[in-house]
């Protein structure tokens, strides 16, 4: 007897959004079904990944994720290279950790050159993320909004005490906008609205939901994602329509799991395995769950997700 | 019931109507409008509804209150007459009720909803006997002497109280053997409560409360005319010891915790005592019956029982039902012999005034489906009709009574109550309560006012105000702040601004009532659109702009026609209740009736909360007006 496969009727789709400029601007987002589910609807744009890119040398990296860029650590804009030239990097995510207040404290000014000079060396879309700090955030990404203007950056984050500050800057020089929210539904649609009312396009917004490492409470954000996918995908909810970016690399790599050297608990095994695994596991939950965008860390893990992207998307 | 039909005609009134055979004169009586007294509500025991039957055929019994003189000139007692014929029916002079119908009286805008077709029986009435004073032949005990007039009318069986034996040789000999029993109407018989020299009938007080977690609400009543001769309210004075219930729960841990509640919350039911005492110029002193509904956790508190368990699962009460209890004793300043009846509470949390609400307005004998709704600090919400009633609570913070807001106040004079911008000039126009100058805002100002700053582009969905360089908005102690009035424009010599975290207090305050009626109706499979009727009740002002309340997503986006306004639902049961026994054992009823949901242990209560937080709400398709309304004004370039 024929069995007839049961299919989900999808009323939604996700906006597809365009990143970066010029001829290597990429594209996420688009699916007219659940992640990686062909078999009911498409998925134009297979997931991308963002390597990360530090503007000063990392102080708290365990050594198998210092190892690959070890040499470029001083100079971002180097590193930024190396992450395209040698691991085919198709974006680059700069972590501004150099200006947080309760650390190096850099200037917005001097954030906001280091910048420009990696978007200028790379031609790939490049996604901006400041340190969580809401004054500070506020003051560097308006200045790099304004100094590179025309790139068409990734801003971020962006989160209700901030967004409308960040948010004209975004508008006023032509970038796009990452909002977050702290793992909820409700809230990350409420800022998507406020982003709207505030006239961000669109065509201009990614959604951060805000993610954390397997044994971390990965599940619970599985399940914001989840649900975020079906409100937009079955329910027609506008929105909730955009392409999610998971900022998960640093995320896995400060666990203590990946951070123990295997001196420190031999049965622990090999750290440097660790840590890729963690990495590429936790990276590839968050596909399951419907990223469009993975923040990721170690050639290695990189490696691995880009074979399964490949393998669940032909 | 035979279909016969006749004619019954009341005179001097002139009143005819259509009767069935066997119907009960004195209901008769009332329903077509004439004013017969009947102290004790009609149980043939007071003697106070004498009539003439001039013409026609009555079935009924002689009765102890009449004597053989006056039964064969056709006097009767109303309420034991059953019509048998067409009838002509005078009604004496000394029968008739001080007002008109004492149910007329009763209906002030409020009482739209009320509860229909019951018997007006305070559960209190004086019963005034005259003795056959003793001699040296004839000296049996003064309260032999009582009980050969009791007997008289009927009343065999009765309980007395001790006070009342005190006072009875003193009295009996003061008022040259004329006096007025009050007669208490228990489940199991009648009480005598005190007794007072000469005829007192013409004065019989009740107090009736309200008593919330943010403020208490009295009435004092007059109860022969049913109705209501002063009002009173005053912040409960617990608010000191925390701001809900929770938290007035664990203060009790403290040492002497509950004893200082307890105390606290007397004394604020003797302040709006007194207050009401005063304005209507009768003594305290002259007070029969006190009726309170409160939540469980305040009516635990008024007697000092220890509220620890209503916290803690399964949140068990120590009692649903109270007997009648000395009023007194509690410290409240009403004479010795008051008894004080509390209308009975479903749960822990689902108490005496959502009870009182319930049988105020009726819903336990509607075919309809309605959503009740009492908006206080508690939120309280109970969906369902003559059938079935289920019930749930959840905490919004006292908000809507002013608490928790920078300048916020109950609703009383001087209250803020509306709101609007002036189209030219853009500056706010103020309506307060009773017209006066503004003192501050009270809970439906409080919706007014975020209404108009939502719709107006001030603030934006979340609450926040869209910039700081806007007209009137300026820096404060607490953040950015809306100037409403600025002190020379007061009453109080102080600016009256509205801050965001008072914004965000009537959000959250909102979004845990709508969450709570979403969750609820959800859980008995109903939607919004299958209801009849939404009847709201609380104290947050005289009136509640349903516009207004469905803009800021307070209420759902019905049709305008379905919603109610009640005011103060629990005080409204309360006074009610006061007046007939009917409503008393409708309350036991009730409270039995309706089953209680624990949001708590709801998982889709968090979601819906969250959901709610934000103005209307997250889920634009459940106010779809509203929403376009609002996007249309963000479309119109605000930012």
């Amino acid at each position: 007897m024929a069995i007839e496969t049961p299919c989900i009727n999808y009323t939604g789709s996700i906006r597809p959004i365009s990143l970066g400029a010029g001829d290597k601007s990429v594209t996420v987002g688009g699916e007219t079904s659940y992640p990686f589910y062909t078999f009911e609807g498409a998925m134009p744009h297979p997931p991308r990944i963002a390597m990360e890119v530090y503007d000063m040398p990392p102080t708290d990296w365990p050594e198998a994720a210092v190892t690959p860029f070890k040499d470029v650590l001083n100079d971002p804009v180097a590193w930024a290279k190396k992450c395209i030239n040698d691991y085919g990097a198709e974006m680059i995510c700069l972590q501004l950790v150099s200006t947080d207040p309760n650390d190096a404290n850099r200037s917005a000014e001097e954030a906001a050159q280091t910048v420009k000079s990696v978007a200028e060396a790379a031609s790939v879309p490049l996604i901006v993320w400041g340190t969580g700090n809401l004054e500070k955030d506020t003051d560097v990404l308006r200045t790099v909004a304004e100094v590179c203007q025309g790139k068409h950056l990734v801003l971020g984050p962006l989160v209700e005490g901030n967004y409308k500050k960040i948010g004209a800057a975004a508008m006023a020089y032509k970038h796009t906008i990452i909002a977050s929210t702290p793992l909820d539904i409700n809230l990350a649609k409420q800022l998507n609205i406020l982003m709207g009312n505030l006239g961000i396009s669109d065509s201009e917004l990614i959604m951060d939901p805000l993610v954390s490492s397997i044994g971390y409470g990965i599940e619970y954000v599985y399940s914001v994602m989840e649900r975020v996918r079906m409100a937009a995908l079955t329910q027609q909810d506008e929105k909730l329509q955009f392409p999610m970016i998971c900022n998960i690399a640093r995320e896995t790599w400060k666990t203590k799991e990946a951070k123990t050297a295997e001196a420190e608990d031999p049965k622990l095994g090999d750290a440097a395995k660790r840590g890729i695994t963690l990495e590429a596991m936790s990276a590839m939950l968050l596909l399951v769950a419907g990223a469009d965008i993975l923040v990721m860390r170690h050639p290695e893990a990189i490696k691995l997700i880009r074979e399964m992207i490949a393998d669940l998307t032909n | 019931m035979s279909a016969q039909k006749y004619k019954v005609s009341f005179q001097p009134d002139d009143v005819t109507v259509e009767a069935g055979d066997g119907d009960n004169l004195l209901e008769l009586a009332r329903e077509s409008g004439v004013a017969i007294t009947a102290a004790c509500g009609g149980d043939g025991v007071c003697g106070t509804c004498k009539v003439i039957i001039e013409k026609g055929e009555v079935d009924s019994l002689p009765g102890m209150q009449l004597d053989a003189d006056e039964f064969a000139q056709g006097v009767r007692l109303a309420c034991q007459c059953r019509v048998k014929g067409d009838l002509v029916v005078a009604v004496p002079e000394a029968s008739r009720m001080a007002a008109v119908a004492g149910r007329r009286a009763l209906v002030t805008a409020e009482e739209v909803m009320a509860v229909a077709g019951w018997k007006y029986a305070p559960p209190i009435f004086k019963l005034y006997l005259e003795l056959v004073p003793p001699t040296l032949e004839e000296n049996t005990s003064d309260l032999t002497r009582l009980e050969r007039e009791l007997a008289k009318h009927g009343l065999d069986h009765y309980r007395l109280d001790l006070g009342f034996l005190k006072k009875l040789p003193s009295v009996v000999r003061e008022g040259d053997w004329k006096v007025t029993l009050t007669v208490l109407k228990e489940a199991c018989g009648p009480r005598l409560t005190t007794i007072e020299p000469g005829d007192t009938r013409a004065r019989l007080y009740g107090l009736a409360f309200d008593i919330g977690t943010t403020g208490v609400r009295g009435e004092l009543l007059d109860l022969n005319e049913g109705k209501v001769l002063s009002r009173g309210v005053e912040y409960n004075g617990q608010r000191i010891y925390g701001d809900d219930v929770i938290s007035r729960i664990a203060y009790c841990t403290k040492p002497d915790g509950m004893a200082k509640l307890q105390q606290a919350v007397v004394a604020t039911l003797n302040e709006v005592i007194a207050e009401m005492a005063d304005r209507a110029n009768v003594p305290a002193g002259e007070v029969s019956t006190v009726t309170i509904a409160g939540n469980t956790t305040m009516i635990q508190l008024l007697l000092a029982i220890d509220p620890k368990y209503l916290r803690l699962a399964p949140y068990v009460p120590a009692a649903s039902l109270l007997p009648p209890l000395p009023a007194h004793q509690l410290g409240i300043n009403v004479p010795e012999h008051v008894y004080l009846y509390t209308i009975p509470s479903v749960a822990s949390y689902i108490g005496g005034d959502i009870v009182s609400g319930l049988v105020g307005t009726g819903i336990y004998q509607r075919q309809e489906t309605v959503l009740y709704i009492d908006i206080g600090t508690n939120g309280e919400t109970v969906v369902g009709n003559s059938d079935w009633m289920v019930s749930a609570s959840c905490s919004a913070g006292p908000a809507f009574e002013g608490g928790g807001i920078s300048c916020g106040m109950l609703a009383t004079d001087g209250a803020i109550e509306g709101f609007g911008l002036d189209a030219k000039t853009n500056r706010p126009i103020l309506a307060t309560i009773g017209g006066a100058k503004p003192r501050g805002i009270c809970g439906a100002g409080l919706i007014s006012i975020v209404s108009g700053l939502l719709t107006s582009g001030i603030i934006n969905q979340k609450g926040k105000f869209q910039s700081e360089s806007m007209n009137r908005i300026r820096s404060g102690s607490e953040g950015l702040e809306y100037l409403l009035a600025s002190a020379a424009e007061t009453d109080v010599s102080k600016d009256i601004v509205l801050t965001e975290v008072d914004i965000d207090n009537l959000i959250r305050a909102k979004a845990a009532m709508y969450a709570g009626y979403q969750t609820l109706l959800k859980s008995v499979g109903l939607s919004f659109n299958e209801l009849d009727k939404v009847i709201i009740a609380g104290t947050f002002g005289s009136h509640l702009d349903i516009e207004e309340a469905i803009t800021i997503g307070l209420m759902p986006e019905l049709d305008r026609t379905k919603f109610f306004f009640v005011g103060n639902g629990s005080l409204l049961g309360a006074r009610l209740s006061s007046f007939s026994t009917e409503l008393i054992e409708a309350g036991r009823r009730v409270a039995r009736m309706v089953t209680n949901i624990e949001l708590s242990e709801n998982g889709d209560f968090m979601h819906h909360y969250i959901a709610s937080m934000f103005l209307p709400h997250t889920d634009s398709t459940l106010f779809p007006e509203a929403s376009r309304r609002l996007n249309a004004l963000s479309k119109g370039g605000t930012s």
